[in-house]
């Protein structure tokens, strides 16, 4: 068993980078190389706040370590996990997994080539409430499960946090690319099928000023013939007191569950308004260290490549559907 | 390093609580376990895998035992907390710490002289509701206390006869009370200057004991606290914990039963869960959340890095100050002052 694992952070522009990194640095069987992102900027500020070495490019970082986190601009996922692949360095990729298709299957075909550990970060499938759930219902307790209905909402203002969430260009879509893949890998989950219909709405943005699209509903359908929906948009007030949420109410034969994820906070209240300050348990941390196990152990992620293409498929059929305004097979 | 070995003494819901926890630890490990009552302790011993004592001076002369994790009754702790510790044994002790001023006083005083760890066992401290409410009044976000309300409650723990027993538990002030009591003083840094109380047998007249109290404090700080512990509740009822924090720059609220983040419901009813009451399951759960075990968590780091627990017998020799204070208001039916 492998005692330590260097790890590198490929690419930080996306928030959760962060929160890795937090949780990596407490971890006593790892040990962070450093940062490379595109961004000079946002590198300097990553490495300043986490301690950390700059790198100069991808190869450099590459070159350096056991293990990458790739939490960049979606559009760059694709380059970098082939890269770091090619390299046989271990992956925990940002979600979504990519872009197009096309560039998921890539994905799949050069993780099976080269062996190396790949792990999504749905980070939904490490969540204790969550996982519970899985296990209610292996154990029967709502009977034969018929329908889930679910929402990922987010807050407003965060996607106005980071400037490429918002260019199509770096992210490769709005609500739709960014937030269905938590609920569809869950629903996937917990239904043991593949979705196989994918009905999508878009409405009117609530924020104008974006050029991506803020909201969507979908309804899908599984191979098993459980149906689900899934509300991802980013809609939440900027004065709402959290930052989104993760809920799934199950509907079986024998039962109900309603499931709040992120409902377990204390509420605070100042002279302005009433937030949420969040005491549940720790996914990330969960999620990181599975990652860590996976490689040390040699054990296989709870969530692997397969799962991250099914989630671009379901993504880009939501989005044909809400082009050709009709329900879409996911190829 | 040599792994720590720890006897339980007790086998009632805390002991076998405090089992489960130490079992997760792989740098511990669980010797044994003694009650009084053979037959039950042989029925637990076998159910959790661990070896029942023939007695207590069966611990005392272990060598292997390092710890000595107390979860007897509350009218026995003064006795075993003091023979253990001068053996040269560790001792996490349940709360209360004892049932007066003058048996905390021995237990502190026996800790100092033989230079063991002596933690008492304020679980409330190790729940993440309440160590978010401590942290977010810590950062400044709250300004200077002015107003705390906590209730507690639930039905009482008529499945264990002592604890209906005022002589033996202290009843509803000296046993629930006093969670909140210390986590009062935790937030406040200090020790309240005035404490007034009303403390009733509501509802288990064919008991000496207390269901219910309402408990008033007032800080040097000028914070002020109304806490209510009640027993007087039916059966079905949830143990329930809230709290509200109110400062000069902004309030907390937190409330056990509403933040429920899994909800099962079928046609027998409702069933709830969250992470810190599940059974912890390695490689499901990479660590456990639940409050029992990062309580004896910090215990173990405390022993292995020699430091002074956060509960150690001069910080919950505080609450059960008050709680004691507390009860003679409540039978005087004026403000007791404190310290002075």
């Amino acid at each position: 068993m492998k005692d330590l694992v260097r790890l590198g952070f490929l690419g930080v522009a996306h928030f959760h980078a962060d929160s890795y990194a937090r949780v990596a640095k407490k971890l006593s069987n790892v040990e962070i190389a450093g940062v490379y992102d595109r961004s000079p900027g946002l590198a300097s500020q990553f490495a300043e706040n986490f301690g950390l070495r700059r790198y100069g490019g991808p190869e450099e970082l590459l070159k350096d370590v056991d293990a990458v986190v790739i939490a960049s601009e979606n559009v760059l996922h694709h380059e970098y996990v082939l890269k770091a692949a090619e390299m046989g360095k271990h992956i925990l990729c940002e979600k979504p997994m990519a872009v197009s298709l096309k560039q998921a299957d890539e994905i799949v075909k050069t993780v099976e080539k080269t062996g190396i550990k790949f792990q999504m970060c749905y980070v939904m499938r490490y969540h204790t409430v969550s996982t519970l759930v899985k296990e209610l219902l292996a154990d029967g307790r709502i009977g034969k499960l018929l329908a889930m209905n679910g929402t990922n909402k987010l807050n407003r203002a965060l996607p106005l946090s980071r400037q490429w969430f918002t260019d199509r260009n770096m992210s490769g879509g709005g609500a739709v690319m960014d937030h269905t893949v938590h609920l569809s890998d869950l629903m996937r989950w917990y239904a043991d099928s593949e979705i196989v219909e994918v009905y999508t709405v878009i409405g009117r943005n609530v924020n104008s000023d974006i050029d991506v699209e803020d909201n969507f509903l979908t309804i899908v359908r599984m191979e098993n013939d459980v149906i689900g929906s899934i509300d991802g948009s980013w809609t939440y007030a900027s004065g709402h007191y959290t930052w989104g949420d993760v809920t799934m109410e199950l509907v079986g034969s024998d039962g109900v569950l309603v499931m709040d994820a992120f409902r377990q906070n204390i509420y605070y209240t100042g002279s302005d308004k009433l937030s949420w300050h969040y005491y549940g348990c720790d996914p990330d941390t969960l999620m990181v260290e599975d990652f860590i196990r996976c490689i040390r152990e040699d054990t296989r992620p709870k969530a692997g490549v397969y799962d991250g293409r099914q989630g671009v498929a379901v993504t880009i059929a939501a989005y044909e559907s809400s082009r050709l305004g009709r329900p879409v097979k996911p190829s | 390093m040599k792994r720590i070995g720890v006897a339980i003494l007790g086998y009632g819901f805390m002991g076998t609580t405090h089992l489960a926890a130490w079992k997760m630890m792989d740098d511990c490990r669980v010797l044994g376990l003694w009650g009084r009552d053979k037959s039950r302790l042989n029925d637990v011993a076998s159910k959790y895998g661990v070896r029942p004592y023939e007695s207590f001076s069966q611990i005392i002369d272990d060598k292997d035992v390092d710890v000595v994790d107390i979860c007897t009754p509350t009218y026995t702790h003064r006795k075993l907390a003091v023979e253990a510790m001068e053996a040269g044994k560790h001792v996490i002790v349940e709360k209360p710490m004892a049932l007066n001023l003058e048996e905390a006083d021995d237990m502190i005083s026996t800790s100092r002289r033989t230079g063991v760890k002596l933690m008492v066992a304020h679980v409330l401290r190790f729940f993440p509701e309440y160590m978010k409410a401590k942290d977010l009044i810590d950062q400044g976000s709250l300004g200077e206390l002015a107003v705390i309300r906590a209730w507690r409650g639930g039905p009482a723990p008529e499945w264990s006869p002592w604890f209906m027993d005022l002589g033996k538990s202290g009843g509803v002030t000296v046993d629930l009370a006093i969670h909140d009591v210390d986590f009062a003083i935790w937030i406040n840094g200090c020790m309240p200057s005035e404490v007034y109380a009303k403390v009733a047998n509501l509802v288990h007249k064919s008991h000496d004991i207390h269901d219910y109290a309402l408990i008033a404090l007032k800080f040097p700080t000028g914070c002020i606290a109304l806490l209510e512990a009640n027993w007087a509740l039916p059966k079905s009822y949830p143990f329930t914990m809230k709290l509200e924090v109110d400062g000069t720059k902004g309030m907390i609220h937190l409330d056990n039963q509403s933040p429920t983040p899994l909800r099962l419901w079928t046609e027998s009813g409702v069933e709830g869960f969250s992470p810190e009451t599940l059974p912890w399951k390695p490689g499901v759960h990479p660590f456990p959340l639940d409050p029992f075990y990062r309580e004896i968590r910090h215990f173990v780091e405390c022993i292995k890095e020699d430091r002074m627990p956060i509960t150690d017998g001069v910080e919950a020799r505080k609450s059960l100050e008050i709680c004691l204070a507390a009860m003679r208001s409540a039978a005087e039916n004026h403000p007791i002052r404190i310290g002075g």
